[in-house]
């Protein structure tokens, strides 16, 4: 298998002088291609710190992240703008998408931005409604579909320019059960079928149980790993809920 | 403690309140400039033989009219400042601040903010009102000099009105903080969320418009009805049937459109066509009936006039409601516009905006359209009523009559108006020349020719006539063996001319046949009371002729060594009057002009007319960019997201300044360009229907030039505000 992303001693600090804090203390892991990595933990165990540092919308205190053997933290500035729109995909919690474009042009946005030829936009767009199911609202604009549509299109506009790097934060905190179900097999199967790489970052146990790997975080450090193999979902979403409550406090703490 | 909390709030906001302070600042040194004017420690030098008075009250009255919009837009920015704030008012109630506590800091904030402006203000408005004494000796006809005076009386007058303001707006805002609930507040930003629902205004100006056309439409149908003549030249047959036709077309539209169930665009499409099409017809009206004098009936021409005014506020109205669908059509026409890099997002950005305000930018295009008018107007106003000044009073003293009521001929006026010699000599006033003169009937039978547009021509012989010349340093002129020639007012046309003296080349008269001279005319400005009224010509006959026709009128016309002063002309006036009444019991019309009188009243009023329209109209400007500028900014918040959106997408920060540029641009950009064509379509016609008076009174240069002046000023504004909208935006769209 091939390493896509790969990270080595991470740290990140904020603040100066005497009153510093560290987000991250020292962080190493790797990706492979195709794989779809959970990250969890606590709030405040530095899981969204990471996820900016990956994305290059934050920058590292101290170490390196490689993706497909580009030192990520070494590129100039004025180039991060194109290096995120050409390597990586993104979905928010809050979807961000643009309340005055439609669902079909707020995936547009995405391939006009990256240039891609007027002609082959729509044909494109078409295709990925299909595959997420949205082709039916494609002309709405985004205050008039629900919430899991919308978290779709956001998909929708984060695989449309094929990124070696989905970065998801948190997609299903604002979905009801129901729909966040729903988005997870979605997200899920286009792991499977388009083979794309997948890092998602949550705080909920359900959620991560979709990943095949996850990395559990406290206070900067990876605290565990944990691999799905071939354990069924249930089975794996109880080993999820363990490593939680060990996390959440052993019996030292509570003395 | 809460006084450090102030202070350091205003300079940390400094830069939030640009366009608060911008505003202000312009407010203040509009006010300081006009106003210094009426000060009491204002005394520039225009001579004794002018008096100042008059002007000044007249000042105050034209400033205060237009200080009531300053009010207006105070309150605006007040209100935009407020919601600004919301957010941080919430946090501070929620840590326990009181609500009455938060409203006098912001109350201190908006204080320091606003006497920064007004000390700003008044530093501008001193450099100002030097533009303005200028304007005022020019007006005058003195040499100017540049003297750097602060007024205390009028710095204390804009210190306290604008401290009033602020006092009140305070008071008003700390009344609104006090009892806005905190989740409200809290909530502010997202209460400007676009609703993505176009309002429903053009419906009611559709309707209006209707019920307008309607009228129009039966009063084309009575014009032809009873006015029209098969006869008529195809200009004037056109405008008459044009009247009726496009009127119909446009509810024939409108019928269509409610039969068909047809789109709303597509009706107002059609009716915005149409809209100029009666426009068009109802402008032709005004002119054509100018040009050939038609019948109408009375207040025809008003009407017309309000058709077309209507009409072109539809169109306005239109143009903007349809202008997002424009973009729109024009977006789905090629996919290589719609799909070129960022232009989705620009296309969204600039039709939800347009959706959601306009109702606003409508009203703020009508505004604009009115303020460059105004501007426009007011020196071809001035210039006229001046140039005209000058032509009317070229006689330091003019004593003329009028027969039009006269009917017995031994009423008509024989006096040698010796009052005013007896005057002078009392006074020790000199004069340079001196003559009475008759007017005469070159046929007595013509006497009793009383209809308006069928006056006689009155004759002056060439005596007279010479003396007047020598008056006026103009050459003398000569008459061969019964001869004339003729004297043209300055406001008649060559066309007129020529076509008069076509038909004239020999006049009968109860002295004997005339032939025209071989210099035919003479056209130097030789005043308005030399002409028989509703003429614009005189003839000039040998003396021997003259001393057999009937003198109807008696003029006496006068120049001095000396301006006579204004008290000694105001005195001789009343004396003069009481001998010789404007109407006197025998049917003569007796008049007397008094150039220092004359010049003083009319420099005043046109000055005030001038500076108040002027003045005027740059508060309508400011108005419009203010209410512009606080539209974008007061949508900030939500751009802030939007725009952080196109950052994760991977959009570089040059892009997006561009887009910031691009987007303002077009905000600022569309209801200006629309106002300034339309603006130029009013004022051409404007121009057009007094071209005569223009070229005879103000000539094309001065014209010219002010129309320059007025497009400097509106991009200086256009600038300031420009600039620090854009400041303000990016700030908050980066922060």
């Amino acid at each position: 298998m091939n390493t896509i992303l790969e990270l080595e001693h991470i740290q990140k600090y904020y603040g100066n002088g005497g009153n510093i804090t560290k987000a991250i203390q020292d962080i190493s892991f790797s990706v492979e291609v195709g794989e779809f990595l959970g990250i969890m933990g606590a709030s405040g165990s530095g899981k969204t710190t990471l996820l900016n540092c990956i994305s290059t919308i934050d920058t590292v205190s101290a170490g390196h992240i490689f993706l497909e053997g580009t030192d990520v933290t070494e590129i100039n500035p004025k180039s991060l703008a194109r290096f995120r729109r050409e390597n990586l995909g993104f979905v928010f919690q809050d979807f961000n998408l643009l309340d005055t474009l439609t669902i079909s042009e707020n995936i547009a946005l995405a391939l006009a931005i990256n240039h891609t030829p007027a002609g082959s936009v729509e044909p494109r767009i078409l295709e990925i409604a299909e595959k997420l199911k949205i082709s039916d609202i494609l002309n709405k604009y985004p205050y008039q579909v629900s919430g899991g549509q919308k978290q779709r299109c956001a998909c929708a506009r984060a695989i449309i320019n094929n990124p070696k790097l989905l970065l998801a934060d948190e997609p299903t905190g604002a979905l009801d059960s129901h729909s966040s179900q729903m988005l997870l097999s979605t997200i899920q199967s286009i792991n499977a079928q388009l083979r794309a790489t997948i890092l998602m970052v949550t705080h909920d146990a359900f959620t991560a149980s979709y990943a095949s790997r996850i990395l559990f975080l406290k206070d900067g450090e990876i605290f565990m790993e944990l691999r799905k193999g071939s354990d069924s979902r249930s089975a794996f979403f109880d080993k999820i809920l363990n490593v939680l409550t060990i996390i959440g406090g052993g019996q030292s703490h509570v003395c | 403690m809460y006084a450090k909390l102030v202070f350091r709030n205003a300079k940390r906001s400094v830069k939030d309140y640009l366009v608060y302070i911008v505003t202000m600042t312009i407010c203040v040194t509009l006010f300081y400039a006009f106003l210094s004017i009426s000060s009491s420690y204002y005394n520039p030098d225009i001579g004794s033989e002018y008096d100042f008075t008059l002007l000044s009250d007249g000042m105050k009255a034209a400033i205060c009219m237009i200080t009531l919009l300053l009010l207006f837009l105070i309150r605006f920015v007040n209100h935009y400042m407020l919601r600004q704030k919301q957010k941080e008012f919430a946090i501070q109630s929620i840590m326990g601040m009181e609500q009455k506590t938060i409203g006098r800091i912001f109350f201190a904030e908006t204080l320091i903010m606003g006497m920064i402006s007004i000390l700003i203000g008044i530093f501008f408005g001193v450099f100002c009102s030097q533009f303005i004494t200028a304007m005022l000796l020019t007006a005058y006809g003195k040499p100017y000099e540049i003297s750097w005076n602060l007024f205390p009386d009028t710095v204390l007058w804009t210190v306290a009105f604008f401290a009033f303001s602020f006092l009140v707006v305070g008071i008003f805002n700390t009344h609104i903080i006090q009892k806005t609930k905190i989740i409200t507040m809290l909530s502010a930003e997202k209460e400007n969320e676009p609703e993505l629902k176009k309002s429903r205004w053009i419906s009611v100006a559709v309707i209006l418009f209707e019920l307008i056309t309607v009228w129009a439409f039966i009063t084309g149908i009575q014009k032809v009805w009873f006015y029209y003549d098969s006869r008529f030249v195809l200009p004037v047959q056109l405008m008459y049937w044009g009247n009726i036709l496009f009127p119909l077309l446009t509810l024939l539209w409108s019928a269509f459109c409610l039969i068909k169930k047809g789109k709303k665009n597509m009706l107002i499409t059609g009716l915005l066509i149409c809209s100029v099409l009666n426009a068009f017809t109802a402008a032709s009206v005004a002119a054509l009936t100018n040009k050939y004098y038609l019948p109408l009936g009375a207040g025809m021409l008003n009407q017309y006039l309000l058709f077309l005014l209507i009409d072109l506020l539809f169109f306005i109205g239109a143009l903007i409601y349809l202008a997002s669908s424009f973009i729109v059509a024009w977006k789905e026409k090629s996919p290589e516009h719609r799909y070129h890099e960022e232009a989705l997002f620009f296309f969204g950005q600039i039709t939800s905006k347009l959706n959601t305000t306009s109702k606003t930018m409508t009203l703020i295009c009508i505004t604009l359209v009115l303020a460059i008018f105004l501007f426009i107007a007011a020196p071809i106003l001035v210039g006229w009523a001046s140039g005209y000044l000058d032509i009317r009073s070229m006689y330091d003293v003019q004593v003329f009559s009028r027969y039009n009521d006269v009917y017995e001929e031994k009423n008509l006026p024989q006096d040698n108006y010796e009052i005013i010699t007896d005057f002078f000599a009392a006074h020790e006033i000199e004069t340079v020349y001196d003559c009475t003169f008759n007017l005469y009937l070159p046929k007595k039978t013509d006497f009793h020719n009383r209809i308006k547009y069928d006056f006689p021509v009155v004759a002056i012989s060439l005596s007279d006539y010479n003396a007047i010349r020598k008056m006026l340093g103009y050459e003398q002129i000569s008459l061969g063996e019964n001869e004339f020639v003729t004297q043209w007012k300055t406001i008649a046309t060559g066309e007129e001319r020529n076509s008069f003296i076509a038909e004239h080349t020999s006049v009968v008269t109860d002295g004997g046949t005339l032939n025209i001279s071989e210099q035919s005319y003479s056209e130097e400005a030789m005043g308005e009371s030399l002409y028989n009224s509703y003429t614009d010509v005189l003839y000039v006959f040998p003396d021997k002729i003259c001393e057999e026709l009937l003198p109807v009128m008696r003029n006496r016309y006068i120049t001095t060594t000396k301006n006579i002063t204004y008290e000694n002309a105001r005195e001789l006036g009343r004396l003069f009057t009481a001998k010789y009444p404007e109407q006197a019991e025998s049917g003569v019309a007796y008049g007397v002009r008094f150039s220092t009188l004359q010049t003083n009243s009319a420099i005043a009023n046109n000055f005030i007319l001038q500076t108040g329209m002027i003045y005027g109209a740059v508060v309508l400007m400011v108005i419009c960019l203010t209410v512009l500028s606080l539209q974008q900014l007061l949508d900030a918040g939500q751009y802030k997201y939007r725009f952080s959106v196109l950052r994760k997408l991977g959009v570089e920060e040059h892009h997006i300044n561009k887009l910031i540029l691009k987007q303002l641009s077009v905000w600022f950009g569309l209801p200006i360009i629309v106002a300034i064509i339309v603006a130029a379509v009013v004022i051409g016609y404007f121009i057009q229907t007094i071209s005569a008076e223009i070229s005879a009174y103000i000539g094309l240069t001065a014209l010219m030039l002010q129309i320059g002046a007025t497009v400097g000023i509106l991009v200086i504004l256009l600038l300031c505000y420009f600039i620090s909208t854009w400041v303000i935006f990016k700030r908050s769209v980066n922060s």
